[in-house]
């Protein structure tokens, strides 16, 4: 056999092979890899080879972001934002527990609260307190601060420092009483400060069977 | 030379008119400071209730005569916006209490005039010359300051409460 023979039928055996290969899905050698094909192209050939070979049975469908959601990028940002804001609350809340601590060191504070039951004998105007003959608060009632009170709302009016040992409190109440006339009263007590934290209430309440309010203060132990 | 003197003097006057509308320079931009004082009808008013509104806060005495000028502009003001969402507010910071209610009533204007007898306000609010007049936002920060009143500042006043009541 000289070499025109040879080179003969090693043409018609490939173009025998040829389409048994396509058949069989091997690419023909003819087809050039993926990686050389041009970007353009990619798609084109891609197309072209699902069509020849089924498409993997399980392969995950890849994620579609919606058309409103926000990027992650900014998903992200946002709660690093809402991180830093939380820490700022957080640390606002230790600063102020540490400056009362400071201020109002548990073995000096006295606390002063004011509450009203009822209220019919009674309009509360302002209140003022002394602690051994120094005023220390003067506070004047809006209408609306009056109306919590009434509510059963309970105010601290006062928060300071005393040392130990024994002390004196006045407060003095004005506001209107029945027939919308004006009155002020005053209520007085002697408390012992401890080595612990004072707490004072004053309470205004109504003394129906003399239809007057009362005035008192309570030391809470 | 005169036409250098005319330049010279509109500008001096110029400069007169903005340092008499020239904002307190430490209290403008924060939050007003808090007060709770005792009105003619005798109910007490805090200015820190009236957030959500735009407040206009007038200090005046009795004694000055631009106070008297302002008070009629302001009761207009008052009238014509109050629906809007503007709150008025007059501080008298006479020491005589007296004659400061007598004449608040002779002058008979629809907006609210507290009494100040104490001095804290005049401290937190930086009041040097009578009357002084802040615009606070709904926020509660200051946002405008004035300091004395001439006919036609009325028109500078309009100007900042719409402006604060469109925000």
């Amino acid at each position: 056999m000289n070499l025109k023979d040879r080179m003969m039928r090693v043409l018609v055996c490939g173009a025998l092979l040829s389409p048994a290969w396509t058949v069989m899905g091997a690419t023909a050698p003819a087809v050039a890899p993926a990686k050389s094909v041009p970007a353009a192209a990619q798609p084109a050939a891609a197309n072209a080879s699902s069509a020849d070979t089924p498409p993997p049975a399980e392969a995950p469908a890849p994620p579609v972001p919606a058309a409103d959601a926000p990027p992650a990028e900014l998903k992200t940002l946002d709660q690093e934002v809402q991180g830093l804001k939380k820490d700022v609350v957080d640390l606002n809340k230790d600063l102020f527990v540490l400056q009362e601590e400071l201020l109002f060191p548990a073995n000096t504070q006295v606390a002063l609260y004011i509450s009203m039951d009822v209220g019919t004998f009674f309009a509360l105007d302002s209140v003022t307190v002394k602690i051994d003959n120094k005023e220390v608060k003067n506070y004047l009632y809006t209408a609306r601060e009056a109306d919590a009170l009434l509510k059963g709302g309970v105010q601290q009016i006062y928060l300071g420092n005393l040392k130990v040992g024994k002390h004196e409190l006045v407060a003095f109440f004005t506001g209107k009483g029945s027939a919308e006339r004006d009155y002020k009263r005053g209520a007085s007590i002697n408390f012992d400060k401890g080595v612990g934290a004072k707490y004072l209430e004053l309470k205004i309440t109504d003394r129906v069977p003399k239809h007057q309010p009362e005035f008192l203060i309570k030391d809470w132990e | 030379m005169r036409r250098a003197l005319l330049i010279g003097g509109l500008m001096l006057s110029a400069a007169i008119s903005t340092a008499s509308h020239a904002a307190g320079p430490s209290i403008l931009g924060k939050d007003a400071p808090d007060f709770v004082l005792r009105g003619l009808d005798g109910r007490n008013l805090r200015l820190s209730e009236f957030r959500g509104q735009v407040v206009l806060v007038n200090f005046w005495t009795r004694s000055d005569g631009d106070s008297r000028l302002q008070m009629p502009a302001l009761d207009r003001i008052n009238i014509t916006y109050q629906r809007a969402g503007l709150v008025v507010l007059g501080v008298s910071v006479d020491d005589d209490l007296r004659r400061s209610k007598e004449f608040a009533t002779a002058m008979g204007v629809s907006y609210p005039i507290l009494f100040d007898t104490g001095s804290q306000i005049g401290k937190d609010y930086f009041l040097q010359k009578m009357p002084m007049t802040i615009l606070v936002d709904r926020a509660g920060v200051v946002r405008y300051s004035a300091v004395g009143f001439r006919r036609g500042d009325e028109r500078v006043y309009l100007d900042k409460i719409r402006e604060l009541l469109r925000e």
